[in-house]
Formats: structure tokens, sequence, C-alpha cells
């Protein structure tokens, strides 16, 4: 290969990243207690989801495996954004890896008031707004319709002037309404998709696994329905569509950016194969050898604009 | 902690009692980091499944590289563990977690229900090896499911068994209320509800809970403090995490009335 491969994307409004490959939100934690995680593979790290306060988190049992995939309901435990901004931002601004900041809450003013103490912060390269959390209360009721979400972006696109994703919900009837509401409110990308809702029962005890009863399904299970989310999506939408849901392998990773995907989130894997981040970033390298591509750009299997079937 | 990068090997599979697996593997550089008590999570390729599978090693032998794992089948991921065989490999992440505190002086006694005693091993040969006083209580529901009394040199060792096939009929538990005297140490691991009947006897007996340290089980994620998914109540509020925490804590860190009997394969 004589050129230089470019690997780089650009989520917009200035956040460039040299990798397609992200982590995913609640995944990774806040990147200090990843293991052995290449950070020259690494697009960016997306933070677990923080709220203006510390929150506990939910009571146990908070995960459960199931067929090809599993079952969260963490509740959002993270130390409250004033602990992010002092502790984590001044080490994040001295790696070389954006860190995108989740960002959740119970009410408008819970996600304006932790963008607006972001804002400015040196080591927030971004938010993603987390508009589709299952695992507490009303905390999918911004996501769930197009007027809402658009409610949330706006207020929040007032306050701040970093990056903006929106991370949607798959628990809708038409999620491209909600990534078009969200567009049209100043979104500069979308991340597609939080979880499905779903559940597990306890035969022996006969009772649910998870204590809220219900909690979020990751992983391969869903990665078919997820793919199909961003094809819509990435059809019908100007900005960027960052593509999540079980991708485990290069592959998978290449399926989201065939589909019209700019970047990648990687989630459940990552507590599986820690090396998964240099495993992936390495493949869809060598796939774009393979065919004689010098950049992402031209992977999207059909032009923009094409809506898709449902 | 480190990630095997060349996967172990498995040398020797056996089964210590009825309803047991052990598996024996050759890492050398895992097998000399290991503090007992500490955990590793295991790699399982059965169809369907996903998580890596939290094991605490049951001994190290840092001399020949070797690391023994003993448990029982549960799901599609101890079910895919317990058919490796000699030469088949097994992808390790860890050690994980904190092992036992054992630089206290007074004498030990280790409390084991049931495959609880996988962690146990490891634990009796260090604590005899700094020549700690060692009772080693064992628990389960019928004396084909003890594990031989020869893994424990140097300990006193006695039984509890359901069906009084073997020592005391009844719990390891009660065991326990007959057994201590004077200033002791007590190691345990066990089901949920007998850790719970353990610190119900323990309080009762007036033994501290902070002369008590519990090795954890709970389901699992990621294994190194990410997920957020091993919670364990602490007394007040706020949770403790199986993986960086524990799984071995001393056991009036807990919130004992609130710790939930999960399911977990």
């Amino acid at each position: 290969m004589a050129e230089q491969l470019d690997l780089s994307v650009d989520l917009g409004r200035g956040l460039r990243l040299r990798s397609p490959v992200m982590v995913a939100s609640g995944t990774f934690g806040y990147g200090f207690d990843a293991p052995l995680v290449d950070r020259t593979a690494l697009g960016a790290i997306v933070t677990k989801g923080t709220t203006p306060r510390a929150r506990e988190g939910n009571a146990p049992t908070r995960i459960a495996e199931t067929p090809s995939g599993m079952l969260n309901a963490i509740g959002l435990q993270n130390p409250g954004v004033d602990h992010v901004a002092r502790v984590y931002a001044p080490m994040w601004a001295a790696w070389d890896v954006p860190v995108i900041v989740n960002v959740a809450g119970d009410a408008v003013d819970d996600y304006v008031a932790v963008a607006r103490r972001l804002d400015g912060v040196a080591g927030v390269a971004g938010l993603e707004l987390n508009i589709s959390c299952p695992n507490i209360a009303n905390g999918l009721q911004f996501g769930l319709d197009p007027r809402p979400a658009a409610h949330l972006t706006t207020a929040v696109r007032a306050v701040t002037r970093l990056p903006l994703l929106v991370k949607l919900t798959p628990n809708v009837t038409d999620i491209v309404a909600v990534g078009r509401a969200v567009e049209e409110a100043g979104a500069d990308a979308v991340s597609a998709i939080n979880t499905y809702v779903g559940m597990a029962i306890d035969v022996r005890h006969r009772r649910p696994v998870l204590s809220r009863g219900s909690g979020g399904l990751s992983g391969p299970a869903i990665k078919p329905l997820a793919l199909h989310a961003v094809w819509q999506l990435s059809g019908a939408l100007s900005i960027p569509v960052v593509g999540i849901g079980g991708i485990m392998t290069a592959a998978d990773a290449l399926e989201f950016l065939l589909a019209g995907a700019t970047a990648v989130q990687l989630g459940t894997v990552n507590y599986v194969r820690p090396q998964a981040v240099r495993e992936i970033h390495d493949g869809i390298a060598a796939h774009l050898e393979e065919h004689d591509l010098r950049d992402l750009g031209a992977l999207p299997i059909r032009p923009a604009r094409v809506e898709a079937h449902v | 902690m480190s990630l095997a990068l060349k996967p172990a090997v498995v040398v020797e599979r056996s089964t210590p009692m009825t309803g047991a697996i052990e598996l024996v593997v050759h890492h050398p550089p895992s097998a000399v980091a290991v503090n007992p008590g500490q955990f590793f999570q295991l790699a399982v390729a059965a169809p369907q499944t996903i998580l890596r599978r939290p094991y605490s090693a049951a001994w190290t032998d840092p001399d020949s590289g070797r690391i023994g794992f003993i448990f029982n089948v549960v799901g599609a991921g101890s079910g895919w563990l317990a058919v490796r065989h000699e030469g088949h490999e097994l992808d390790l992440l860890g050690p994980l977690g904190r092992g036992f505190d054992l630089d206290g002086t007074e004498p030990a006694i280790i409390v084991a229900g049931g495959l609880g005693v996988a962690v146990f091993p490891g634990v009796v040969r260090t604590l005899v090896g700094r020549g700690r006083q060692v009772t080693v209580l064992l628990g389960a529901r019928t004396s084909a499911q003890l594990l031989p009394v020869d893994r424990f040199p140097g300990a006193e060792v006695r039984k509890a068994t359901d069906d009084g096939s073997a020592g005391h009929r009844g719990s390891v538990v009660d065991l326990f209320g007959s057994t201590r005297g004077g200033a002791v140490e007590v190691f345990a691991c066990g089901p949920t509800p007998m850790l719970q009947a353990l610190i119900e006897t323990a309080r009762r007996l007036d033994v501290p809970l902070e002369s008590i340290q519990v090795s954890l089980e709970t389901p699992m994620g990621c294994g190194v403090g990410t997920c957020l998914g091993c919670a364990v109540p602490r007394p007040g509020a706020g949770y403790l995490l199986t993986c960086l925490d524990g799984p071995c804590v001393h056991a009036d860190r807990i919130e004992w009335n609130r710790m939930t009997d999960a399911f977990h394969g």
C-alpha cells in the first residue's frame, strides 16, 4: 500500500477522531479502569452516564447474561458532574484520545446543568445526551417522542459550544422521526442505538433476575436490529450516525460502516475482549486495503438520503 | 493484573469430589502473581454465551507455573469449561480483585459451604506455611461432595453433611457455632444464605464481624470495575464492587440483610 490509510472520521463541530472505533457509555467507566486497551487504535471514549449529583445506582442484581446478550440495570451509578469536571477532566486533558461525556438526568434542567458545568472544561471533547436510559425512573421520557427529544436538545444546545451527540433509544415505533427532530434541534450527530428493554426471570426463585425487573439488552442479540436502525437513520439524516449494538468483530463494525455509520461504538465486547478496540481497528484497516480504499468515506453502500424500508 | 497474551494450557483435569471438576492450567506469569483469594475471568466459548466467568484460583504453584480451578456445572459456561481437557487452551484475565488478608496471627477457622471450598486449598497452604493454627470446617450435602481432607495438609479438618454421611449431621454453620473458643479469625465462602447464617451465628456468639473475611460470589460482567454490575450493598448506603473491593472482604463492610441470592451460571 503506497499511500497511508486514513481512518479518521469527522463527527461535526470540530470533533475529528483518528479512528472510527469508539467505546460506548457505561462499558468503559471514565477511562481509568479498563485494562490493556491500546489507545492508539481508539477514536474516542464515551464516559459513563453523568448526572448533576452523584448517584448510587440500583440495588443488585444489576446484570444478567441472556442468549447472545446481556441485560443491565446499573441505574446510572456515577460520581456527579462536579467530580468529573474537577478530578477526571484534568487527567483527560493530557490524553491523546478525546473523551466525550455521556449526560443523563431526570429532567431538562439536569441535562442543562451538566452541559453548562462542562462547557469550556479542558479535557471534555464533546457531550453525548443519553435520552434513552431504560434503567432509571423516567430515563426514557425524552427519547420516546420527537417533541421532548427536540426540546431537550435545543435546551442543551443553547448552553454549550461542545460537539453534541444525541443517543437514541430503539424502544420506539419510529426512530427516524426522533433522529430528524434532534438533528433539527441542533445535534451534531446521533448515536444509535442504546439498549432494548428486556427482562429475564429466575425460575428457581420465581422472580425477575434483575432487581428492577427489566433492564437494557445489549450484545450480539441486538445487532441486526441496531444495524437496521442505523441503516434507516443514515438514509434519512444529514448528520453523522454513530453505530452501536452488539459489535464483537471487525466484520460487525464494517456492517455498520457499510450501512452508513460514520463511526462505531464498542460496548459489551469491552467486557469480554479488552483487546477488541485494536482488533476491530486493524480489521477495518485491512478491509480498506483489501478493497483498495484510502479512507472510510467510500464505505457506505448506498447514496445518502435513500429511504430505507421498514 | 494482566491479560494472558499467550493462552493458558490445561495440563490436568480431574474430579476431586462428586459433582466437581478441577482444571489445572499452566501459565507461569499468572501463577506467580496470585494472592490467595484472587480470581480470574475465564473466557468461555459455549454457544450463545457472552461474558467471561469469574473463578477464584483454588491454588497456585509458582514453581511449576500451575493454577488450579475447582467448580461445578451450573450453566452453559461452566458446562463448557467442564469439558476442557489436557492440551486445550484457556484465555485468562487476571489475577483480579483483592485476595484474603492473611497477615493476622490468631488461629484461623475456615468455613466452606459446598463449592465455596474451591477458594481454600491455596489459602490454607499459605496460612499453615506462616505457622497459623488452621481448622477447616467443610460442609456439603453428602460425604462424596466433600473435598478430600488431604487437600489441607497441616490443618485440622472437621466435616458437616446434611445427610450425616460424614461428620456432624447438619450445616457447616452449626459446626462453626460449636467449634470456636477464644479469639479467632474466620475465612468463609459459600452460598449467600449460608454466609448470612454464619453472620447471624457470629453475632450471637459475639464474634466481631471485622474478624470474618468472606469471599463473595455475585453475578459479574467485566471483572475490572467498569460495568458496575457486581454491586454488593454496604451498611448504610451505597455499594461495594465484588470485582474491585472484593471478592474477599471483611464481613462488617457488607449489609447482609440486603444481600441477594442471585442466580448465575
